[in-house]
């Protein structure tokens, strides 16, 4: 890990490259293919390069394929389940909600990794964010009857994953 | 009519059914927080089968990949607003509804 950290930080070359193409794509699909814009379109790639350099500098994150893949694959599944749950909890004549509050602690670093946890939280099946807290997610349930920990603790473990990051202990 | 456009209508089809769902349970649903689970996760779900069916019918692969780059920012944008909506609310001391209190 250590290794590829300094390697980055000595070829930031690299690290342009890499997103220059990745927003030359984007202005790709912006435009849906034609480069009659290319003048304004090389502006743009040039200026969300540099941004992208300032705002997010290489060596600060780093990202697995393969964790990728699977948090994907993950939240597709999760967020299908998801919104057919509450749909079905709508649709159903005689309303039957348990709204809790849970407080529950993280096992992530600090940073952007918690806030992706909240969000990805608030599209699985029946947990909404309602505060992050030091430690603590405070968890809105719909029904506190379906147990939610193992998807909460298993969206952790796909983000650590996919971020290359170690779970801290409870 | 070939198969492409058969899946597409079905797709779409489901997307507004997800939609319709999501807007029920804003209607139904009992208090802010339970209906900010209706509105992200079936509307979410209603986007993402509308984009599919809609990328069938994509003139070409870039515009395709536009579609869902559309799904992926409304995805984001529904996440942090219900996190921010909810995060208010239960600053601002609205305590979430529980059925106990209203029965009889």
């Amino acid at each position: 890990m250590q290794n590829t950290l300094s390697t980055t930080r000595k070829y930031p070359i690299k690290v342009l490259v890499w997103r220059a193409t990745l927003f030359t794509a984007l202005w790709w699909i912006l435009t849906e293919g034609s480069f009659l814009a290319w003048g304004v379109g090389l502006v743009s790639v040039i200026l969300a390069s540099v941004a992208s350099l300032t705002l997010f500098p290489p060596g600060t994150s780093r990202l697995s394929l393969s964790g990728l893949v699977g948090f994907l694959g993950f939240f597709l599944v999760q967020s299908v389940m998801g919104g057919a749950q509450v749909a079905f909890m709508a649709l159903r004549p005689r309303l039957d909600l348990r709204p809790a509050v849970l407080d529950i602690p993280m096992r992530l670093p600090e940073g952007r990794s918690r806030v992706l946890l909240a969000n990805t939280l608030s599209l699985l099946p029946g947990t909404l964010i309602t505060d992050l807290e030091g430690k603590y997610l405070r968890i809105h349930l719909l029904d506190k009857r379906i147990p939610v920990e193992s998807g909460v603790r298993e969206a952790e473990a796909c983000i650590a994953r996919m971020l290359c990051l170690t779970l801290e202990e409870l | 009519m070939d198969i492409l456009d058969l899946l597409s209508a079905v797709l779409l089809i489901i997307g507004a059914a997800f939609f319709l769902a999501g807007t029920v349970g804003l209607l139904r649903f009992p208090d802010v927080y339970t209906r900010l689970h209706a509105l992200t996760k079936a509307d979410n779900l209603g986007l993402g089968f509308t984009v599919l069916g809609l990328v069938l019918q994509a003139p070409g692969v870039a515009a395709g990949f536009k579609l869902i780059l559309v799904w992926l920012l409304a995805l984001a944008a529904s996440a942090t607003l219900s996190f921010l909506i909810a995060r208010r609310a239960f600053a601002k001391g609205i305590t979430p509804w529980d059925p106990e209190e209203h029965e009889p």
